[in-house]
């Protein structure tokens, strides 16, 4: 009696949304995607990782904005209130600081696999685009989140960072005013930083991820390119539901157990309070995200014909972005089924450069 | 006939003995001879100078010829002469001689020759107010004409008299005003009521007058670290007699008071920390009016710095036990010249204590009981605030924030502190009112300590469960999809 | 219906065994998830982690021709209202070796029990061993409520 009482509020339930919201539709669609199942499936885990590790960053930013002042007179004092006075307030903050990084990285594993997995090409271009754009959004999420605890590291950082900024030519004076809401980098570019942390970027950031996800449901999981030409039962799939969900659910139990841990074992530092009459701390770095570009305008000398070695430096990386970006545009071999070994070796290459840059630039202090 | 022969001869012998002496004495200064003829005063007075029994004529400081009794001739101008040598530059006639060594060897005098190197830089050779040249010169002091040796009794510098020369300026209000109204004026009645000041009133010249301590040629203002009494100099311009046993065990004193000083909290903060606000030797037993101060007084001289313990001790039942027996106040038990940092080991009843000095363990000695109390609660006190360090240190150490704690425990300090200045009350009540709120504060920091170490091994504990709650779940989800590919299988 | 029950048993045991352990184990792990966020809402017992100025009571609080040491994050300072009703407030740290000062209504002024040291309403130090000013702090009344703040340079 009861199981048939349950199925028919279950049923009743059901039949009540779907005449509303067309839900056996959806049903029906959902049930149909798949994921290729071959040597390379588990870089398709990457981007939901990705997405995890941004809703915890949303939920742990929320509980963080519960307690965090954002001006300079106590920024500091309530990010080491959080962490020592607020219940759970250290996992709630080292798990903020953690996942950032991790999503930075998951992101930059995401975009290389799709990159030599080629999914950038027809009909993905644009969710390749809005990819690179959440790709520099988390990036920006990054540097301006660092300067949110206003201690001395991440003081200088901002002032490195956005100095480089201001390197570029005509438009560089009116960006670095921008950013720094002003001359130097004082309490008015902690309010600018917040703002765009907290309202503009995770606005544009919904805005790029909701375009970036209708366009993977609207067009499935991409295939390998060499599957073109293979006969269809050969093509072997694992259903998106529930397989492949619950493979998601397994690995993402195990991040969030990862962050944990690094909460713990590894606990995020405060350091001490920004001074900006102290001079800068020796060996002051950027995050690792950026320090590969760091590190390369630091090996550039001063000039370079008539031009300087920072603007170089600076417009390669804008050049080399750029094409970057635009690589659904440029590769024509790929949509015809061949093998694009330039665009595979530019890859490799920028793979090596980044990681060995990366490593230089903690080795060499 | 024989009675005039003997008269003769005695007469003859008489005029050959003077006329020796005559030759002897300065037949060729014709300055002298023909100046004492007009009876003028240096001439007079020149005969009893040292210069005159070194043969030294007066053409060697007025210039001219002092072999000639030609006016016209001893004193002109191209063999040198120069008349009064001018107010403003008199002295270079004395340093002529007398800055030159080589000068004075030739003399056979051990004299120094830096008497002018010394003066010229020092307050007395500045102009004078009136711009008639040095405030003081050579001659100032120790006159012209009538110069004698300083250990002569009759000079104006020896130690007897030096008081009243220096004391024609420095106690004469009118003309030090014209340098320095600020200035006191009183340094000689003061120094004639002081032990020195008695002695060399009396007539001891080895005894400290104005030379002694602040110099002779070389006297700078105070405040000027190049005096001889600039603050960090003046133990050992007092030492420098009274470190003398030798001299001093001829006033039956002892000597060895600059060593105890030297080594004392006071002498190690003067003298190699450079803190200017420690007591010198002046700063407890005066300047002019130098004495030791009476026994009844030492809390007083003490309490100029050390106000509250002067305060306490005053009011507590030592001043009156003390007094009785003649005992000196703070001198006691701090000692007077070595006062050394003062530790816990100075109270209490274990051996080495202060106390035990006059308390014993009678039934009724109050005092034994209360030295007994204060130092277990000191030392209670002071274990506690280590161990509770140590706990902080610990949860730092693991990464915790204990900076409130450690804050208050910078309380527990000040406590100690002024728990051991209440210690001069003598007066067990008072004494555990200031140390009890160290307890209170240390028992809150220590559980503040170990709340922190205890929740280190929470988190670790939380996620402990968590990772096994996560295990759990992904083993079971396995095995929850193998089960499901099997089935689509 | 006898000889399929056989097996069954075995495998609805097995299949509600797994089916508990997933079950009891996404309770637990949401439960694990939810308590820390549910602690960390609750308002700590400290209330907030201003340190650039501290509240210190209300006007009338304290007496005129009184002083009184709060804690300025972990800094002590010296609050005095004078005579006049006004409020003066200076770091509490005396600047010879680090005593803690105190505000003596008899001198009207403020004193080191230490070794005698002085310093005047200004924070100046007037008299014995310290030898600098006591650093100034501001102190501000908003709405009835006395504000110390750091003084701006």
């Amino acid at each position: 009696m009861n199981n048939e009482n349950k199925k028919s509020i279950k049923e009743r339930t059901y039949s009540w949304l779907d005449e509303r919201f067309k839900l056996s539709a959806l049903i029906d669609y959902a049930k149909k995607k798949s994921v290729p199942k071959y040597r390379e499936t588990i870089w398709y885990y990457f981007g939901g990782i990705a997405l995890l590790l941004f809703v915890v960053q949303v939920v742990t930013g929320v509980l963080l904005l519960m307690y965090y002042q954002g001006t300079e007179n106590s920024a500091y004092e309530s990010v080491k209130y959080i962490s020592t006075k607020v219940s759970f307030g250290w996992l709630i903050r080292s798990v903020h600081s953690w996942s950032a990084n991790l999503m930075i990285l998951s992101a930059f594993i995401h975009m290389f696999s799709v990159y030599f997995l080629k999914s950038f090409r027809k009909p993905r271009e644009l969710t390749w685009y809005t990819g690179f754009g959440l790709l520099v959004m988390a990036m920006a999420f990054g540097f301006s989140g660092y300067l949110l605890p206003w201690n001395e590291l991440a003081f200088f950082a901002t002032k490195v960072g956005t100095d480089i900024a201001g390197q570029l030519p005509v438009i560089g004076e009116p960006i670095l005013k921008l950013l720094r809401g002003g001359e130097d980098v004082s309490g008015a570019t902690l309010s600018r930083f917040f703002g765009f942390h907290v309202a503009v970027f995770p606005g544009i950031f919904t805005v790029l991820l909701a375009l970036h996800l209708i366009f993977i449901q609207r067009q499935g999981m991409a295939e390998p390119a060499d599957w073109k030409d293979m006969p269809e039962s050969e093509k072997k799939y694992i259903p998106f539901f529930p397989n492949f969900t619950m493979r998601e659910l397994l690995i993402w139990l195990i991040v969030i157990n990862i962050l944990a841990i690094l909460a713990v074992f590894f606990p995020w530092e405060l350091g001490t309070k920004a001074d900006p009459f102290t001079s800068a701390p020796i060996g002051i770095k950027p995050e690792w995200y950026f320090m590969f570009m760091f590190q390369t305008l630091k090996f550039l000398p001063g000039e370079i014909l008539f031009l300087t070695g920072e603007f170089v430096g600076i417009a390669a990386f804008g050049i080399a972005g750029i094409l970057w970006f635009l690589v659904p545009f440029w590769d024509r071999r790929t949509p015809s089924g061949k093998r694009n070994t330039i665009i595979n070796y530019a890859g490799i290459f920028a793979v090596i450069f980044i990681i060995v840059l990366t490593t230089l630039g903690y080795i060499l202090d | 006939m024989q009675k005039q022969l003997l008269n003769i001869f005695i007469i003859l012998l008489l005029s050959i003995f003077s006329s020796l002496l005559c030759a002897q004495t300065k037949v060729q200064d014709e300055c002298l001879n023909c100046h004492k003829e007009m009876d003028s005063e240096p001439a007079n007075l020149y005969v009893t100078d040292v210069h005159y029994s070194k043969n030294i004529s007066c053409s060697a400081c007025h210039g001219g010829d002092s072999k000639s009794d030609d006016m016209d001739i001893a004193m002109s101008k191209e063999k040198g002469f120069i008349g009064v040598p001018a107010r403003s530059t008199r002295y270079e006639v004395c340093i002529k001689c007398h800055a030159n060594q080589e000068t004075m060897k030739n003399y056979g005098s051990k004299l120094p020759a830096n008497q002018y190197e010394n003066l010229k830089n020092s307050v007395h050779f500045q102009p004078s107010y009136n711009n008639e040249g040095p405030i003081a010169d050579c001659v100032t002091c120790h006159s012209v004409h009538n110069i004698k040796k300083v250990k002569d009794p009759e000079s104006k510098v020896y130690p007897i008299n030096i008081v009243s020369l220096c004391g024609s300026c420095h106690s004469d209000a009118d003309f030090m005003k014209n340098y320095n109204p600020g200035l006191p004026v009183d340094q000689v009645v003061k120094y004639k009521t002081s032990v020195h000041g008695r002695m060399n009133v009396k007539g001891d010249p080895n005894v400290a007058e104005c030379a002694s301590c602040h110099g002779s040629h070389d006297i700078y203002p105070v405040k000027d670290s190049r005096s001889h009494v600039y603050k960090t100099n003046i133990p050992e311009v007092c030492s420098s007699c009274h470190s003398n046993s030798k001299l001093m065990s001829k006033y039956k004193l002892p000597s060895d008071q600059y060593d105890s000083y030297v080594n004392s909290v006071h002498g190690v903060a003067l003298l190699q920390k450079g803190e200017l606000s420690s007591p010198s030797c002046n700063d407890c037993h005066g300047n002019h009016g130098a004495v030791p101060p009476g026994v009844e007084s030492i809390s007083k001289v003490c309490g100029t710095c050390h106000v509250l313990n002067m305060e306490l001790f005053e009011q507590s039942p030592h001043k009156k036990a003390f007094d009785e027996n003649d005992f000196p106040e703070c001198e006691t038990c701090h000692d007077n010249h070595a006062v050394m940092h003062p530790t816990d080991k100075m109270v209490g009843i274990q051996e080495g204590s202060v106390c035990m000095d006059c308390h014993s363990n009678d039934a009724d000695d109050n005092g034994f009981i209360a030295a007994d109390d204060m130092k277990k609660l000191l030392d209670s006190l002071s274990a506690e605030d280590e161990s509770t360090k140590r706990i902080l240190a610990e949860a730092t150490q693991k990464g915790m924030d204990v900076s409130d704690a450690e804050y208050s425990l910078k309380d527990v300090r000040q406590i100690l502190i002024q728990s051991r200045t209440s210690i001069h009350a003598f007066d067990i009540s008072k004494f555990k009112e200031a140390i009890s709120p160290g307890f209170e504060i240390i028992g809150k920091s220590k559980k503040a300590g170990i709340d922190a170490v205890d929740d280190f091994y929470f988190r670790r504990e939380g996620l402990g469960i968590a990772t096994l709650i996560v295990t759990i779940l992904v083993i079971g989800l396995y095995f929850k999809i193998k089960k499901m590919e099997k089935k689509k299988g | 219906m006898n000889d399929s029950s056989d097996n069954e048993p075995v495998k609805t045991k097995r299949r509600d065994f797994l089916g508990l352990l997933l079950g009891g184990g996404f309770f637990a792990w949401i439960i694990a998830l939810f308590y820390p966020v549910v602690k960390y809402l609750e308002p700590p017992e400290i209330e907030e982690a201003k340190v650039s100025n501290v509240k210190i009571g209300k006007v009338e609080d304290m007496a005129k021709d009184s002083g009184k040491i709060i804690k300025f994050g972990n800094k002590p300072v010296i609050v005095i209202r004078e005579k006049t009703g006004e409020y003066v407030a200076f770091s509490a740290v005396c600047t010879h070796l680090d005593c803690i000062v105190q505000y003596r209504k008899d001198y009207g002024q403020i004193y080191c029990a230490c070794h005698n040291g002085r310093y005047d309403l200004n924070g100046r130090n007037i008299s014995g061993p310290p030898p600098a000013p006591l650093t100034p702090f501001e102190v501000k009344v908003v709405k009835e409520e006395v504000i110390v703040h750091e003084k701006e340079v």
